[in-house]
């Protein structure tokens, strides 16, 4: 209904072609419409040049009747319509009608190759080319009247007018037939082209890949066949076992032939002028350079499969059962409702990108769980990321820009999936040695949060290493963001765990046989990692608080892995980190120790009383050593908070244990009750607060006034304050015997 | 000829020294700009070199070198030969963590002329870390010099706790030992 407005004709005089609506189909996508509101208003050029369609139009008409050989220089009437007919072509297009015509004369061998040829190289459409011109000239083209040179440049017509060509149905049909047409020398590079552009899922067989290798072996490598082949692979990754070099700089020549000037003219009249054959050329691929592969693959195409009925699909609102085995094209799907009422019949687009920003298809790859269609995916992904690894072009600016979009796009995905890609790990592990820390950072480290669980010294070698470095050398914001980044792994991995644990009977995740034993040690491995680095990371920045923040937030999963995820791990934090959170300045550090420490008991706890309870047998228990060293923090911990007894009772080696002389060297008077909760570091501003407000008419800021009842008033305005960590440790982990000043430090007892 | 002493003379109280070799000097130049321009709470003297040993007969001039940059261009194989040539001319206690290897030129991989691996084989060879980056692109320029200025900060002593050789540690890949 809307070809009239298109077409550049005012009359539609020769042809009617029934699939019209497609075009408004198409617009009515949404996805790819930024034109829309453009009206859809008639040029004021076309009624100026108001003579011209009609002299086409006789044109036409003459080329359509005529009958037998005739030559060109003789027939003057011939050479008038053949350069009405070239002038119009390159000026503004021909119409959808025209192509029939002519292609029949160009193609029939009745005529002289020259005609022929100026024929095939004036046929550019104004809007679109109907299929069935092509059908038959496909025809035309199979019994083989015309010579080889027409053949060849009627295939370069068809490679670069591909996506001009309004439906595909048919056309797909022919597969078996240009796929014959392989045989021939000299058609071999175009035939594979087009074929190219034609393969779908179906069309990929094994007796057509052993053709392929067939003629690979005879003709050696062809980058045409190894073009073919590698789509066949993507298809269908477990036929095609074969390794074929990832790195091709172009499978094809350029075929684009003598039409791409005329193409631009028409496309830049058209932009100016009709706003609906402009929707055709975002989709044509050929025109985009090559370079941004990426972007371009995340479009679907706009004739990907091969019904265009949804209109009536709209109008019917029902699942028709006769129509069960058709597929709906991924095209139209814009809606929740449509995939749900199509999900039985949907087909994945050829190009697996677009699915990557389609979150309709992604629900629909969540939920059909598909080895092969994950396989497409990740073969054509790790594909473009080989050939684009680099991440940072020196005379490119604009490439990078968009190489960021794209891992973007690809980190969403994995996201929305919640499921790390095997692809984008190769690419970490490939580029992360060779990675300066500055470009792409943020799309770099969030890859990394979703790298799948891996054996051990395979993430030893390929990402702690290389990270390791990185981390050392940069700035205090890039450890952070590696903490953060790290942090989301490990949550990751952990909510992995989670859910496989409570569908263990369900699918069979890629390549992943991991064990329980297995994962607990990789995540024990990562934690160690994080710890290290921490340590190493507190001393080169000084204990900052900022730094601390990430480091304890880390830790704010690791403290739960028992209850929070069900994995049988716990490991305290280093030393190196504990100190410093212990001692810090900050009262937000402190705090977020004291929660911390508080998860660690209630997990220890839970898992204490597992265990001897023997409610179930248990695979793993924790280590004498872990409750050991919760103990040897908690008695410090105590120790600093509440009794002043932490230079006596400290028994970790590393921790602060004082001797008596030393002590009093300090000068400090009362050393052995001068180190608790009023007198911490992190807490001491509270204290003057609260000593301002208790006795305001006190200046001489006597802590030792917060003692029995003060004491207590002075525990709840600390937790006033926000305090909530700090809290739930003293009330955990304190056994108050009375309410009195008089209190004790518990623990959990080994 | 003389060789480049880590300890021969006296340091200066809050000031690092660092040398730069390597063939290219228009980068070499652009990236001690960078350090120059750097924020920082030390004096730093940034030595430009296109290949060792130094002049001897200034050397009572020169202060005290606590880090030597080797600038290798992934482009230009004749950089990494200079850097070979030129590592004969480093006092042995040198490699106890104040030396690294700049690798340039990331942003033009098409073009790579020098085997990456190449590079990371003299890293371990002389236990030394590899940092690969590309001068030309500002950000990355910058980014560089920051890491660079945290190096020489550890290697002339200024961070407490971290001394060099430590630092060296760290930086070495974990199955290398």
């Amino acid at each position: 209904m809307q070809r009239s407005q298109t077409s550049k004709t005012p009359k539609q005089p020769l042809q009617v072609h029934k699939h019209q609506t497609d075009l408004s189909a198409w617009q009515k996508g949404g996805r790819i419409d930024p034109e829309k509101s453009v009206q859809n208003h008639q040029s004021p050029n076309d009624q100026k040049n108001g003579s011209k369609p009609d002299s086409l139009e006789q044109a036409l008409s003459f080329f359509e009747k005529l009958q037998d050989s005739v030559s060109l220089k003789k027939d003057h009437a011939l050479q008038k319509h053949l350069t009405t007919v070239e002038s119009i072509a390159l000026q503004r297009g021909l119409p959808p009608e025209g192509f029939a015509i002519l292609l029949n004369v160009a193609l029939s061998g009745k005529f002289a190759d020259t005609l022929n040829t100026h024929l095939l190289k004036s046929l550019v459409p104004a809007s679109v080319i109907p299929e069935n011109s092509v059908v038959s000239s496909v025809s035309w083209l199979c019994v083989g009247k015309c010579s080889g040179n027409v053949q060849l440049l009627f295939l370069k017509w068809l490679i670069t007018m591909f996506d001009f060509i309004d439906h595909k149905e048919q056309i797909y049909a022919l597969y078996g037939f240009f796929f014959s047409f392989l045989q021939d020398e000299k058609m071999c590079p175009y035939v594979c082209h087009l074929l190219y552009l034609l393969t779908r899922k179906e069309n990929v067989k094994p007796f057509r890949i052993r053709r392929l290798l067939d003629l690979q072996a005879k003709m050696g490598m062809q980058s045409h066949l190894q073009a073919l082949l590698s789509l066949y692979k993507i298809f269908c990754p477990e036929l095609v076992t074969i390794t074929l070099p990832g790195k091709v700089k172009t499978y094809f020549k350029n075929s684009e032939g003598p039409w791409k000037a005329a193409i631009n003219a028409v496309r830049q009249r058209n932009k100016q002028n009709s706003p609906v054959p402009r929707l055709l050329f975002l989709g044509t691929v050929q025109l985009r350079s090559r370079k941004r592969k990426w972007n371009t693959q995340l479009i679907i195409p706009a004739n990907s499969t091969n019904k265009n009925d949804l209109e009536e699909d709209r109008e019917k609102n029902h699942v028709d059962l006769y129509r069960m085995n058709e597929s709906f094209p991924v095209e139209q799907l814009q809606t929740f409702p449509q995939l749900l009422q199509n999900i039985h019949r949907l087909e994945f687009p050829s190009q697996m990108g677009s699915v990557l920003t389609n979150p309709l298809l992604l629900h629909y790859m969540n939920c059909i769980k598909d080895e092969s269609v994950f396989l497409r995916l990740y073969y054509w992904m790790s594909q473009v990321l080989q050939e684009e690894c680099t991440w940072c072009v020196a005379d490119n600016y604009q490439h990078e820009e968009e190489f960021k979009d794209f891992l973007e796009t690809v980190y969403k995905t994995e996201c929305f999936l919640q499921e790390g890609f095997s692809s984008c790990e190769e690419f970490l592990y490939r580029s992360l040695p060779l990675w300066d820390g500055f470009s792409c950072r943020s799309q770099f480290l969030r890859l990394v949060s979703w790298i799948p669980l891996n054996s051990f010294s395979e993430m030893k070698s390929h990402l702690y290493d290389p990270l390791a470095q990185l981390f050392f050398t940069s700035s205090l914001y890039f450890k952070c963001s590696v903490l953060e980044s790290l942090k989301e792994l490990l949550c990751n991995w952990l909510n992995w765990h989670v859910i496989h644990l409570n569908s263990e009977s369900g699918f069979q995740v890629h390549s992943l046989n991991t064990t329980l034993s297995g994962l607990v040690n990789t995540v024990a491995e990562l934690v160690h990692f994080v710890g290290w680095i921490s340590t190493v990371a507190l001393r080169l920045e000084n204990n900052t608080t900022f730094l601390l923040y990430f480091i304890l937030d880390f830790y704010e999963t690791v403290c739960d892995m028992y209850l929070g995820y069900n994995l049988p791990l716990l490991i305290m934090p280093p030393a190196g980190i504990f100190y410093p959170a212990l001692l810090s300045m900050d009262s937000v550090s402190l705090n977020q120790l004291c929660y911390i420490m508080y998860r660690y008991r209630t997990n220890l706890v839970a898992a204490k009383e597992n265990e001897l309870s023997k409610q179930k047998i248990l695979q793993f228990k924790f280590s004498r050593q872990t409750y050991q060293e919760y103990n040897q923090y908690v008695i410090a911990m105590v120790g600093c908070l509440w009794t002043s007894s932490v230079f006596q009772k400290d028994v970790h080696p590393r921790g602060l244990r004082m001797d008596d002389e030393l002590l009093k060297k300090t000068a400090v008077q009362e050393f052995k009750t001068s180190f608790n909760i009023v007198y911490h570091p992190a807490l001491m501003g509270y204290a003057v607060h609260f000593l301002q407000q208790a006795w305001p008419d006190d200046t001489t800021f006597n802590f030792s006034l917060i003692k029995g009842k003060k004491w207590n008033w002075y525990l709840e305005y600390l937790y006033a304050q926000g305090l909530k960590g700090l809290k739930v440790f003293i009330e955990s982990s304190i056994n108050r015997v009375s309410q009195a000043s008089h209190s004790k430090a518990g623990s959990v007892k080994a | 000829m003389s060789v480049v002493q880590p300890f021969d003379k006296l340091p200066i109280p809050n000031s690092a020294a660092c040398l730069l070799v390597g063939s290219d000097e228009g980068l070499q130049q652009r990236l001690a700009e960078a350090l120059l321009l750097e924020k920082k709470s030390f004096k730093i003297s940034i030595h430009l070199a296109t290949s060792l040993p130094l002049p001897s007969e200034r050397d009572h001039l020169r202060p005290r070198i606590d880090l030597i940059v080797f600038m290798i261009d992934i482009k230009s194989k004749y950089s990494l030969e200079n850097v070979e040539a030129s590592l004969a001319y480093v006092d042995a206690s040198f490699f106890l963590g104040k030396v690294c290897f700049l690798v340039t030129g990331v942003g033009r991989v098409n073009s790579c002329s020098v085997e990456i691996s190449a590079v990371w084989k003299l890293g371990e060879a002389y236990c030394s870390p590899v940092l690969f980056c590309e001068l030309e692109l500002e950000g990355i320029r910058v980014a560089t010099a920051q890491r660079l200025l945290r190096m020489l900060q550890i290697c002339a002593g200024h961070i407490t706790g971290v001394s060099a050789l430590s630092f060296g540690l760290l930086m070495r890949n974990s199955d290398d030992n």
